[in-house]
């Protein structure tokens, strides 16, 4: 009874903080346009990977831009949201400072991960042909990362054109590596104009 | 069940209140915010967000500091002890009753 589902997300605490904090967050669009950059940059890392000639200079350059700028950015714009909301959207969206996460969400969280990063493997170590199924299996699995993060209808649209995008490219039969650019390239795109209309919108 | 039922009666009318559990409710997610913050995030009106916080820290149910970052005033708003042991309370009625 204690769990009961006849309970209203109108009256349930929990549901209300935890609808009330995702909307807050992405009450700027600050996060969609640096998850739209992130994803602009590793689609365009990407695709000179391919279209440049290996062991260039240029292809090198991408390389390392690539492993050492990618998880920068990733670890980094958590940071950099909060300075720029800080300095310059204080007045605007106010002020809030979120609890330290949970030991218990922490682990789950690097567990699953590491789970993903296992599967990964194997499919790339395993299958004769994983390019079809990583390129689906990372659509599919953004997109409903985008639905639970954002909560809201323009990430349900998100989220669906990002799993559509992941299948029909491994339908298509594309190149891992220009399956991963033309990928991220749309749903950097696509995230960037959503988060720039609500920043904008926000502004006026 | 009647007995659970029975302790709907016992709620706690200052969070009861849609606009205040909300406003708990959301404080009890982070560490802590400031009034602009809960004005977006609640969507009530400046005016009725203000009530709302000086009944709850009146109950002894958030602390209310009030400072300045540069020019902007900030009214730093967090969940007491209390509070979090009342809202606790109150999710424990309403869940063993519906």
């Amino acid at each position: 009874m204690a769990n009961s589902p006849f309970i209203s997300h109108a009256t349930d605490p929990d549901a209300i903080a935890t609808r009330l904090m995702t909307r807050a967050h992405n009450r700027d669009g600050l996060p969609e346009i640096a998850v739209g950059g992130t994803f602009l940059l590793v689609s365009g890392l990407s695709y000179a990977q391919v279209a440049l000639p290996r062991g260039s200079i240029g292809f090198k350059a991408a390389v390392t831009a690539f492993s050492v700028l990618v998880p920068l950015l990733i670890l980094g714009s958590p940071w950099i949201l909060k300075r720029v909301r800080r300095r310059y959207l204080m007045a605007r969206v106010g002020y809030v400072e979120a609890k330290p996460m949970a030991r218990k969400q922490m682990a789950l969280g690097i567990l699953l991960a590491l789970a993903m990063a296992a599967v990964a493997l194997l499919a790339v170590t395993r299958w004769s042909h994983p390019d079809g199924w990583l390129l689906a299996g990372t659509g599919l699995f953004g997109g409903a990362l985008a639905v639970w993060c954002g909560r809201a209808p323009r990430f349900v649209a998100g989220g669906a054109l990002m799993a559509a995008a992941g299948v029909s490219l491994a339908i298509a039969g594309v190149a891992l590596e220009a399956g991963f650019a033309i990928l991220f390239g749309c749903m950097g795109l696509a995230s960037l104009v959503s988060g720039s209309i609500v920043f904008l919108r926000l502004m006026r | 069940m009647s007995a659970k039922i029975q302790r709907l009666a016992e709620v706690d009318r200052v969070i009861h209140e849609p606009s205040r559990l909300m406003v708990v409710a959301l404080l009890a997610a982070v560490k802590e915010a400031d009034f602009q913050y809960l004005h977006q995030a609640t969507g009530l009106t400046k005016g009725n967000l203000s009530v709302h916080l000086s009944k709850l820290e009146e109950a002894g149910y958030i602390a209310i500091e009030k400072s300045f970052r540069g020019k902007y005033p900030l009214t730093i708003c967090r969940l007491t002890e209390r509070g979090r042991e009342v809202l606790a309370g109150y999710r424990k009625i309403i869940k063993g009753a519906l």
